[in-house]
């Protein structure tokens, strides 16, 4: 889950980083009074949870209170990226003298966490690794001793930093390691960390996601799954713990495990159908997880079939069937669904289904199911 | 897994110390466990929460291969157990894994034993029931399989793709290597690097070719980031390794049998 810019820089600003001032507004009214708490010049920050957000035109700046109403405003009113703005935030604008980059994520390659450190920032971490490695200096952390402040100082002396500036470039980073590592996040990022023409630092954009899985221990993050996902089908998913990808086609798919589930839209594209989206139930699949499942997709107006490969390890697959029996019977769907189902207890969940006129595969290939199913739309 | 022939010695569960399950007995701690009963592997169910410290335990009672099947797992806690088990020469494999299985003759797993036959060709998959299929349909050819291996999807996992083509290239039952790859991460790319050396042939099926951007598909690992870990890029590196790449899961058997010269 990632954060909103003025959620991270409230967490950033608790652990010591310095972050601008700066209030969050959600109306007019909210945006005047936000204006006049933190005086101007101010820049209005569209609070959008994507990259790339100044390019596509979601940061303003404002010179007067009226501007500054009117900028937010159009903000509020606009997409980024196909989100939509329901907050801004508002921020003294700083004069700005030198940009630093500031980074803690895992290196997949090691499975090690990796603090990353530019002097060339304000551009994002590709842009620096590709262009210009030899200002961007990353070191390996280990988890079990942790960031030391002398190495985070070493890093940040290998780029040329003295003074009170690599005391404070340096201590800000070993903060940031410190977010990374208490919230259990995937990244955590300064970009960038300003110096002001007064010598003052200040992290003028923060980034910071944190893990899903581990939200069971980070019970002071609220989550409003409202403002963070548009689409209303996947807010449900979400709630009933199913992965849920919208696609732009319209043959429903539902799956049991990701690879199975990539595999089988990969497949309808290959046959000449288009899938309408994604639905993975993950390992522990109930009747009623199933249930919510087909209900859920075939919420979906687009839909002229509806697709369901399941295998069953450990999971019976006879609740599997009747969750799909139940959904089918309470919805009575006009669109054909054809149900391939493989593995602990199949004939029975073959039965189920075929006794509540489902049309079900019982070979393993995926292949066999996808080309059936595209006959039965007659193509 | 007793079904299969798998030599379980005993179970832990905190509380249940002292009791029996299909006449395995159950104990409080690892350390005890072990004490009584030797043993070289432990595949852990316990919850999420609970990983980091009963993987702990057991790298601490000795135990040299773990396979956690667990899913949700906090991407800190695998990274942790991943950098103690290496401290110590362990291996944990997973998490998220259906686990492995040495058909015919063990499996430290969870998967139905009815797709898999010996044979030798060795698979290693990121995804559980992808792995099923693959796997099925070679059975159904008549192809049996060496061993396989599901080490998960998730950002950081126990033990690398490339970590089991070494141990793949090393056994003298494996001929052939399948790989089961999906979209995301840098699994594959690293691998490609490896089979370049490799005497062994390697034929592979890369799902997720359809996946928008951006969007984690199912598995936390399986998400295209700025254009990188798509299938396409994935499919071409290994191609240029030397690869033979399946467009579809049962042209993998065809491939095998090219490979094999059945």
């Amino acid at each position: 889950m990632r954060l909103f810019e003025h959620e991270a820089k409230e967490i950033f600003r608790r652990f010591g980083i310095p972050v601008p001032n700066g209030a969050i507004a959600g109306s007019p009214d909210e945006v005047d009074l936000a204006v006049r708490r933190v005086g101007l010049p101010v820049a209005i920050k569209a609070q959008v949870l994507v990259g790339g957000r100044g390019r596509a035109g979601g940061i303003k700046f404002a010179d007067s209170l009226e501007e500054a109403v009117e900028k937010a405003k159009e903000l509020m009113s606009e997409k980024i990226r196909g989100q939509r703005v329901r907050r801004v935030l508002i921020e003294e604008k700083l004069d700005v003298g030198h940009e630093y980059y500031l980074g803690a994520t895992f290196d997949q390659l090691s499975g090690k966490p990796v603090v990353m450190f530019s002097t060339e920032g304000g551009v994002d971490i590709e842009t620096i690794a590709e262009k210009r490695p030899e200002f961007l200096i990353s070191k390996h952390v280990s988890l079990s001793r942790g960031l030391f402040q002398f190495e985070a100082l070493e890093i940040c002396q290998k780029l040329g930093l003295s003074g009170t500036l690599l005391l404070k470039v340096s201590s800000i980073l070993h903060r940031l390691y410190g977010v990374f590592d208490q919230y259990d996040a995937m990244i955590a990022e300064i970009n960038p960390l300003v110096v002001t023409n007064e010598d003052k630092l200040c992290a003028v954009d923060a980034v910071l996601e944190i893990d899903d899985n581990s939200l069971f221990r980070h019970q002071d993050i609220k989550l409003d799954l409202s403002e963070r996902v548009e689409d209303e089908i996947k807010r449900e998913a979400i709630q009933q713990g199913l992965s849920y990808v919208k696609l732009e086609g319209d043959i429903g798919v539902i799956g049991s495990g990701a690879g199975l589930t990539m595999t089988t839209i990969d497949l309808v594209k290959d046959f000449g159908g288009k899938p309408a989206n994604f639905l993975e139930t993950g390992g522990a699949i109930t009747e009623q997880l199933m249930e919510g499942a087909v209900k859920l997709v075939l919420k979906d107006r687009r839909l002229r079939a509806l697709l369901i490969n399941l295998y069953g390890g450990i999971n019976p697959m006879p609740d599997a069937a009747k969750g799909i029996v139940k959904a089918y019977e309470k919805l009575r769907p006009k669109i054909p669904i054809l149900v391939k189902v493989i593995g602990n207890q199949q004939e029975e969940a073959w039965s189920i289904l075929e006794s509540a006129g489902i049309s079900v595969v019982k070979e393993i290939q995926t292949e066999v199911a996808v080309r059936k199913l595209m006959k039965m739309l007659g193509e | 897994m007793l079904d299969y022939g798998s030599k379980i010695v005993a179970g832990v569960t905190p509380g249940k110390g002292g009791t029996t399950v299909h006449e395995v007995p159950v104990y409080d701690a690892v350390k005890a466990a072990v004490s009584e009963n030797p043993a070289d592997a432990s595949i852990l169910f316990v919850p999420a929460p609970f990983i980091k410290d009963a993987a702990v335990e057991a790298l601490d009672s000795d135990i040299k291969l773990l396979v956690i099947i667990t899913e949700h797992i906090p991407v800190h806690d695998t990274a942790y157990v991943r950098e103690q088990a290496e401290s110590v020469g362990a291996r944990a494999i997973g998490p998220t894994t259906p686990g492995i299985i040495c058909p015919g003759k063990t499996k430290i797993g969870i998967m139905p034993a009815s797709v898999f036959m010996e044979g030798n060709v060795g698979i290693i998959s990121r995804s559980g029931t992808l792995l099923y299929e693959i796997a099925g349909n070679l059975t159904l050819a008549g192809i049996g399989q060496s061993a396989c291996v599901g080490i998960g999807a998730d950002p950081v996992v126990g033990t690398d793709m490339i970590d089991i083509l070494r141990l793949f290239e090393e056994d003298e039952h494996t001929k052939l290597v399948a790989i089961v790859g999906e979209i995301g991460g840098v699994q594959e790319e690293e691998a490609a690097k490896f089979i370049r050396k490799m005497t062994k042939p390697v034929v592979a099926y890369v799902a997720g070719r359809v996946a928008p951007p951006g969007e984690r598909m199912g598995h936390a690992g399986a998400i295209i980031l700025r254009g990188r870990g798509t299938a396409q890029t994935k499919i071409d590196l290994l191609r240029n390794a030397g690869v033979r790449i399946a467009s579809r899961p049962s042209d993998v058997v065809g491939l095998v049998k090219k490979c094999l010269q059945f």
